[in-house]
């Protein structure tokens, strides 16, 4: 027991856990409200409003940092997350089919931008960062033309304070995050297909040599970063009853931001799963309690710049020191 | 078990602690940098919130969001709520939204507010229907809300306070029917998915239909970006070269000095909402010929006066109060630049 929890004490996403810890005592602190208020940060209401927010990030955040490792990037997880959206609006609310049918092809259109990505990135070699942008114009593209610049209202055919599986809406979110992240997490630490992933980013003609069917790992690797961005795209949806083409725009950089606060490194072979998912609550409790200062309003796009440039700089500079 | 299963199923001692005790030393001066950062941009908001000698009242913090940061229109709803916290003496504005209009981040920041728990909240919807739960949730939190320039009539809201949006597009209906003499092919310009553009353009519609000869050629979603809104306009007069008129129920076009450029006055005219500058310049030099005024500073510190009052327990007599609009053409353009010019300097 002891052991185990020595090397628990070293893995390297509980440093990104203490900058979070660190980062909610200070808005504790600084946000420490006059006599007869309640807190305004602190306080259970806030916390899930947080982990909601932050889960629709997370859940995409997973995948990118697994294609991060491999050596690669994904530009296209905010246009996937819109396209499986728009995908299961039209199905559930203009088709009329169940909900069950329209999340499922939510979550085939977000397989098949995977499968997409994976072939340009594999058998066409083209580099993922062009591959995956011409992917995000293409599932944006589509959800705009499904959409012909209307939105499907899901809530209105959704029972009003519809609870999936008897629990509150608004828990929906960080349930999936959390089970994903544990699930990825394990796969990526404990099995060969998560360490060749590893390997892979870290060298890969080594890794060929070593006799890793990089092809095919590489392949999966993008197809379920896709995945997972579509089911955050269905579930964003869901939760906010709203399907529109221009949902989650420019979320392919907070997603790597936060995989790369969390740890991972963009010349691959380094990083988590758990790392990316704190890496997106670091972003959740900025977004969150920087609104409630007067007055920072027009500052926090600066804060949140400069956390991000000062983690990474840190975590770099460690990194060659300890080389 | 087969082979595949077995290649997948291997198991593996992660050794990767020396490498990770390394992040430690870093992580401090992270944190150090957000404080810096964050004590730096707001401390001096902190000295104005503590009350000069003995409180009047009690304090209040009213949560003011337009639709976006980015659009000029909202910068003089600031200057009005400000001013207006300032002559009440016991209110603080937290001005925010989202850096564009981004519906679903725009919803963020409200839930953000309700679970912060301010005493009001004063907002220009940009997705109404969406917002309907969070307005609904705080009012029964007992977080007075109130709706302007752009309402959510299907919630709770206490009061909205705005034009009339419906009867501001007849009124450009109008004008545009006056400049063509009635007849000729009328593009519109909008933002899909904001409830008062919807109604401005319903209001426009329902206008052009006393004018059979004036036939709507194309309606275009700009998506509340002046940027679009110039490239709108200019592949919109290379497909309808003929083009009697244009009108946009928003103020993209006339925000930016250039976006009209590929339009010939003499063919094709131009009706528009709003008249922030320097859309006055566009009307003098001829590229528009009638603006849309709202009530810009009224925007910001109506909603402010509403919500003190509400604290008070003084509810507005009217759920949707009427701001009236500003009709400006050539020939009046300069006493309203005059009376613009007041308005900044806070005076009525």
């Amino acid at each position: 027991m002891n052991a185990r929890l020595k090397s628990l004490w070293k893995t390297r996403e509980l440093s990104t856990l203490f900058v979070l810890a660190l980062e909610v005592a200070f808005f504790t602190w600084y946000l420490w409200p006059e006599a007869g208020r309640s807190h305004p940060f602190f306080n259970l209401g806030n916390l899930v409003l947080i982990l909601k927010y932050s889960a629709l990030y997370g859940i995409a955040a997973i995948g990118a940092a697994m294609v991060i490792i491999s050596g690669g990037v994904d530009l296209a997880p905010g246009a996937v997350m819109a396209l499986a959206g728009v995908v299961t609006g039209h199905i559930f609310v203009i088709q009329g089919h169940p909900l069950s049918v329209g999340v499922a092809s939510g979550i085939v259109a977000g397989l098949l931008c995977g499968i997409v990505s994976a072939l340009l990135v594999v058998a066409v070699k083209l580099p993922p960062f062009i591959a995956t942008l011409g992917v995000m114009g293409i599932a944006r593209g589509i959800a705009f033309i499904i959409t012909e610049g209307r939105f499907f209202d899901l809530s209105s055919r959704l029972p009003a304070g519809w609870k999936p599986f008897g629990l509150p809406a608004d828990w929906l979110a960080p349930i999936v995050l959390v089970v994903l992240a544990a699930v990825f997490q394990y796969l990526m630490q404990r099995f060969q297909w998560g360490r060749a992933i590893f390997a892979i980013g870290g060298n890969e003609t080594a890794a060929l040599f070593s006799g890793i069917r990089v092809g095919r790992v590489k392949a999966s690797v993008y197809i379920v970063a896709a995945v997972l961005a579509s089911l955050s795209g269905v579930i964003l949806v869901v939760i906010q009853g709203q399907g529109r083409a221009d949902l989650a725009t420019g979320y392919e950089l907070d997603i790597i931001a936060s995989s790369v606060v969390g740890g991972a490194s963009l010349t691959g072979g380094r990083g988590s799963v758990v790392g990316a998912v704190l890496g997106t609550l670091i972003f959740g409790v900025l977004r969150n309690a920087l609104p409630q200062i007067p007055g920072a309003t027009f500052y926090d796009r600066l804060i949140v710049g400069v956390v991000v440039v000062v983690i990474v700089v840190v975590d770099q500079f460690i990194a060659r020191k300890g080389a | 078990m087969h082979r595949v299963a077995a290649r997948f199923l291997v198991p593996f001692q992660p050794s990767r602690a020396a490498e990770a005790r390394r992040q430690w030393a870093g992580t401090a001066l992270v944190v150090a940098a957000v404080a810096a950062l964050a004590s730096g941009a707001c401390g001096k908001k902190e000295e104005a919130a503590a009350p000069a000698g003995s409180p009047p009242a009690k304090r209040y913090r009213f949560a003011v969001m337009p639709k976006a940061l980015n659009l000029p229109v909202f910068t003089y709803a600031r200057v009005g709520a400000e001013r207006a916290a300032k002559q009440l003496g016991n209110v603080d504005v937290i001005w925010r939204a989202p850096e564009d209009a981004d519906p679903l981040k725009q919803k963020e920041i409200l839930e953000s507010f309700i679970t912060q728990g301010v005493d009001g909240i004063a907002i220009s919807c940009t997705s109404a229907d969406l917002l309907n739960d969070p307005i609904n949730k705080a009012v029964d939190a007992g977080i007075p809300v109130v709706t302007w320039d752009s309402d959510a009539p299907r919630s709770k809201r206490l009061a909205f306070w705005g034009v009339d949006d419906f009867k501001s597009g007849q009124i450009m209906g109008e004008e545009a029917a006056k400049l063509t003499g009635g007849k000729g092919k009328v593009a519109l310009m909008t933002s899909l998915g904001a409830e008062n553009l919807a109604r401005r353009l319903d209001g426009v519609k329902e206008s052009l239909k006393k004018h059979p000869d004036m036939k709507v050629v194309e309606t275009y979603d700009i998506k509340e970006d002046p940027t679009r809104s110039a490239e709108i306009i200019a592949t919109g007069m290379s497909r309808y070269p003929d083009l009697a008129v244009w009108i946009s129920v928003g103020g993209w076009p006339v925000f930016v000095r250039n976006a009209l450029d590929p339009i010939d006055p003499a063919k094709t005219k131009f009706v528009c909402f709003d008249t922030v500058p320097p859309a006055p310049d566009l009307l003098r030099s001829g590229k528009v010929q009638v603006l849309i005024g709202q009530k810009y500073f009224g925007w910001g510190s109506e909603p402010v006066k509403l919500l003190a009052g509400i604290k008070e327990g003084r509810m507005p007599q009217q759920k949707v109060i009427d701001s009236g609009v500003d009709v400006v053409t050539k020939d009046n353009v300069d006493a309203y630049l005059e009376q613009w010019k007041r308005w900044e300097k806070g005076e009525e």
